[in-house]
C-alpha cells in the first residue's frame, strides 16, 4: 500500500503532469480513501519540494511543474473531498497590489498553497485597497497575501491594511506580504503578521498562521 | 570603431556582428508589428492611432515604416547640461561616450556613519548627490532610495528637492506620475530661467518604466506624455527578468526590451519630433533559485552590451546598467560584480550607465559603493580610452637615446607623457609593506569608506539660485496641501 504513496510522492517530485492523474484513480480504483492519497502521497512529494528547492537542489522552472502536477492529482480528487468535509486546511485570498501589475510571485504562492490545501481565492493584480476588503467580507478567508514587485507601490501595502483597519476587519484575517522590496522590518512597520521572502517561504508562512489561528 | 583617427584609436570592441543586429533589429520590428503591446492609456492611444499605428482594443500594433521614422526623428548627440553652467558637468551624449551615475529607489539605504542598513530618508538624498558632485567619474545623479519620512506619494519631490540643491551634475529624476512630475520640473524650471530656456538647455531627464512583458502601464504612458510635452529628455526603459517576465535567452530579453522601449519611442517622438530619447533598461536574469533579479550576475553585462549595440545601431542613445551587487556589503563580492559590469559598460560605450551603488539586488542603496565603483570606472576608462600610435608615441627617438641598458626616467618623453598615460588610483594602495603598515593596515573597504566621509565634510557643491530656492519652497507646500486634500 504504501509503494503507491512513494509513487505519488515521487511524480510530484519529478513534475510528471501526466503521470499523477493515472496515479491517483489508480489508488482509488485500489480503495485508497481521498484524504489519504492527499496527506500521504501528494503532499509527501510538495514538501519534498519546498526542502530541495530551500537547499537549491530544485529550481524554480521544476517548483512549478511539480505544483502543476499536484494540482492535476488535486482536481481528480476535488469532488471526492468536497463531499467528505475536508476539502481545505485553510482559505486565503490573494492580490497584487494597487499600481502593480507583477504577478508571477503571487501565482506561484497560490499554486503553492493549493498545493499546501488552500483554497485560494485569487483577485489578480493592481487591487485597490476596497476590493481587498470587499473579499475579506465575501470570503471570509484565514489569510490576506499581498504581493508587490516595485519599491514605487510597495506602500499600497500600507494603504490596504489601513482599509482593512478602517472596515473593523483586521481582526478576523492574518495578512502577509511579500515581494522582491519587501522585508521583515517593513512588515512589521505597515502591521503585517508576517513576510515571506519567495513563494515557498510565503506558502510555510500560511501554514504556519494557519496553525496559529 | 575609429582607428582611422589619428588622434585617439580607442577600444574597438564589437559583440556582436552586422548580420545579428540586423537580425535582432528585424526582430523588435516583427514584436512590434505582429504581436503589438497593451497601452493602457486613452490618449496614448489616440495619439498612436493618429500617426499611424494599429488600435485594437488596447493593444497597439506598429507598423515597420512607423518605427524606423520614429528612430530616425529621435537624436544620437545631444546635450544636457549642467544647472550652473559649469561646463565640465555637462553631458554630451554621443557615440564613444560612456558615463555613469547611480540609480533609483531601493527602499534601503547604508548609514555613511554607522555602517547600518536602514531605511532611506529625505537627508540621503543630500548626502547623495554631495558625494556625486565631488567624485571624479560619475556624470549624473540618481537618489539611490526612496524617500520613507514624508508623506509616501511626496518621496519623489522631496528627493528631487534634496538632491538638485547639492549637485550640479545633471539629475535623472523619476516620479509616481503626472503631479510629481510637475512638481519636479518646476523647480528645474526654476533654475533654467524659464521653460524656453529650459528647452535649449535641459538640466535633467526624466525616467518612465513601463512592465514587462509588453505593457505600456498608465503611469508610464503618463509621465512620458508630460515629458514630451514639456521637452524633457526621456527614458522609456523596462526592466525584464530573462526567464521570468522576458524570453530566457538573451537575444529575445533584448528584442523584448527594445520593443517596449519603441512603443514609447513612437509616441514621444508624434507628441514632440527630435525628443531626446533613451531605449534600453535593466536587462538580466531572473535566478532560478533566489527568485531575484540579479544584479551581480554576468548576463546583466552580456544583455546590457548586446542592448548597447542595438541601439547604437539603430541610431539612438542607450540606458545602462552597471556598478551594481547582489552583495549585502561592501565586500569583495561587490566589488567583482560592479568592477566588471562597469568595465563592461565602458567597453560597449553605454551612454547613461545607471544602478551604480546599487546593492542587495536594488533593495539597498549605497554611496560607498558608487565611491568604490568611481575607482573601477576611472580604471576602466584608462582601458577603452585605447593606444594612441603615432610617430611620437612610438618612441623611436627615446629609445634611439637610451640605448641597451639605459633608462627612462630622465628622458624629455617620458616627462611629456607620464602624467597622462598612466592612471593614477585615488583608492587602490600601491605602497610597499611598511608603508601600508604605518598608514593604519587599511584594506580598500576603510579607504571607501573614509574617502566618503571626507567628501561629505568637505565637498561645497555650488549654489542654486535664489528663486530657485523659493520654486523649492512653494512646490513643496503646494504639494503637501494637494495631498491633504486628496485623503
Amino acid at each position: 500500500m504504501s509503494e503507491i504513496y512513494e509513487q505519488l510522492a515521487t511524480g510530484i517530485l519529478e513534475g510528471n503532469v501526466p503521470k499523477i492523474p493515472e496515479l491517483v484513480q489508480k489508488a482509488l480504483d485500489d480503495g485508497l480513501k481521498a484524504d489519504d492519497i492527499l496527506s500521504n502521497g501528494l503532499v509527501v512529494g510538495m514538501n519534498e519540494v519546498g526542502v530541495r528547492f530551500k537547499s537549491g537542489a530544485m529550481f524554480i522552472p521544476e517548483v512549478l511543474k511539480s505544483a502543476q502536477a499536484m494540482h492535476a492529482g488535486q482536481e481528480v480528487l476535488r469532488q471526492l473531498l468536497a463531499e467528505s468535509g475536508s476539502a481545505f486546511s485553510g482559505k486565503i485570498v490573494l492580490g497584487t497590489v494597487k499600481g502593480d501589475l507583477h504577478d508571477i510571485g503571487k501565482n506561484l504562492v497560490g499554486m503553492l498553497c493549493e498545493g499546501a490545501g488552500f483554497e485560494v481565492i485569487d483577485l489578480g493584480f493592481n487591487v485597490e485597497p476596497e476590493k481587498f476588503t470587499e473579499a475579506i467580507k465575501n470570503h471570509q478567508p484565514d489569510i490576506v497575501g499581498m504581493s508587490a514587485l516595485l519599491t514605487t507601490t510597495m506602500r499600497a501595502m500600507g494603504y490596504t491594511i489601513k482599509a482593512i483597519e478602517e472596515a473593523g476587519l483586521r481582526d478576523k484575517v492574518k495578512v502577509m506580504v511579500g515581494g522582491a522590496p519587501v522585508d521583515s522590518d517593513f512588515a512589521e512597520r505597515i502591521g503585517a503578521d508576517g513576510y515571506g521572502h519567495n513563494a515557498v517561504s510565503g506558502s510555510e508562512l500560511a501554514k504556519k498562521l494557519i496553525g496559529a489561528a | 570603431m575609429r582607428t582611422n583617427y589619428r588622434i585617439n584609436s580607442g577600444v574597438r570592441f564589437e559583440m556582436l556582428s552586422q548580420d545579428q543586429l540586423q537580425t535582432l533589429f528585424d526582430g523588435v520590428l516583427h514584436v512590434l508589428e505582429n504581436i503589438g503591446l497593451e497601452v493602457h492609456h486613452d490618449e496614448a492611444r489616440d495619439i498612436l492611432k493618429k500617426t499611424g499605428a494599429w488600435v485594437e482594443g488596447n493593444r497597439v500594433r506598429i507598423p515597420q515604416y512607423l518605427v524606423k521614422r520614429s528612430l530616425e526623428m529621435a537624436p544620437r548627440s545631444f546635450t544636457i547640461y549642467a544647472r550652473d553652467g559649469n561646463s565640465k558637468h555637462d553631458i554630451h551624449i554621443g557615440p564613444g561616450r560612456a558615463h555613469f551615475g547611480p540609480g533609483p529607489t531601493p527602499p534601503n539605504f547604508t548609514d555613511v556613519e554607522t555602517l547600518e542598513r536602514r531605511p532611506y530618508v529625505k537627508d540621503d538624498a543630500r548626502v547623495v548627490a554631495t558625494v556625486v558632485d565631488a567624485l571624479p567619474n560619475i556624470d549624473f545623479c540618481e537618489s539611490l532610495g526612496t524617500v520613507s519620512d514624508v508623506h509616501p506619494d511626496l518621496a519623489a519631490s522631496y528627493e528631487f528637492a534634496e538632491m538638485f540643491p547639492n549637485t550640479s551634475k545633471p539629475i535623472v529624476a523619476w516620479s509616481y506620475g503626472w503631479d510629481d512630475s510637475e512638481d519636479i520640473h518646476k523647480i528645474a524650471v526654476a533654475e533654467a530661467g524659464g521653460q524656453e530656456a529650459f528647452e535649449k538647455r535641459p538640466n535633467y531627464v526624466h525616467y518612465c518604466e513601463p512592465l514587462s512583458p509588453l505593457v505600456s502601464t498608465f503611469e508610464a504612458v503618463d509621465k512620458l506624455i508630460f515629458a514630451a510635452r514639456n521637452r524633457v529628455p526621456l527614458i522609456f526603459t523596462p526592466c525584464p527578468l530573462a526567464g521570468g517576465t522576458a524570453p530566457v535567452t538573451a537575444a529575445g530579453i533584448i528584442i523584448q526590451a527594445a520593443a517596449e522601449s519603441w512603443m514609447g519611442l513612437t509616441l514621444a517622438q508624434a507628441i514632440q519630433p527630435g525628443l531626446p530619447f533613451f531605449m534600453g533598461g535593466v536587462l538580466s536574469v531572473m535566478d532560478m533559485n533566489a527568485m531575484i533579479l540579479s544584479y551581480g550576475a554576468p548576463e546583466l553585462s552580456l544583455m546590457m552590451a548586446g542592448a548597447t549595440e542595438l541601439a547604437h545601431y539603430a541610431g539612438i542613445p542607450l540606458w545602462q546598467t552597471g556598478g551594481c551587487t547582489d552583495s549585502k556589503v561592501l565586500d569583495e563580492q561587490a566589488a567583482l560584480e560592479g568592477s566588471i559590469s562597469c568595465f563592461f559598460s565602458a567597453l560597449s560605450g553605454g551612454d547613461l550607465c545607471h544602478d551604480v551603488g546599487y546593492t542587495e539586488s536594488g533593495i539597498t542603496g549605497s554611496i560607498l559603493q558608487t565611491v568604490m565603483m568611481d575607482e573601477a570606472i576611472g580604471y576602466s576608462r584608462r582601458i577603452t580610452r585605447g593606444i594612441e600610435v603615432n610617430e611620437d608615441t612610438l618612441a623611436t627617438d627615446a629609445i634611439h637615446n637610451v640605448g641597451p641598458n639605459g633608462h627612462y626616467l630622465y628622458e624629455e618623453h617620458t616627462h611629456r607623457y607620464y602624467k597622462t598615460e598612466f592612471w593614477y588610483p585615488n583608492l587602490c594602495d600601491r605602497h610597499n609593506y611598511e608603508e601600508w603598515e604605518e598608514e593604519g593596515k587599511k584594506p580598500m573597504r576603510d579607504r571607501v569608506i573614509e574617502r566618503t566621509r571626507d567628501i561629505l565634510s568637505s565637498h561645497k557643491p555650488s549654489a542654486i539660485k535664489p528663486q530657485t530656492q523659493t520654486a523649492i519652497k512653494e512646490v513643496l507646500e503646494a504639494a503637501e496641501s494637494r495631498v491633504k486634500n486628496q485623503q
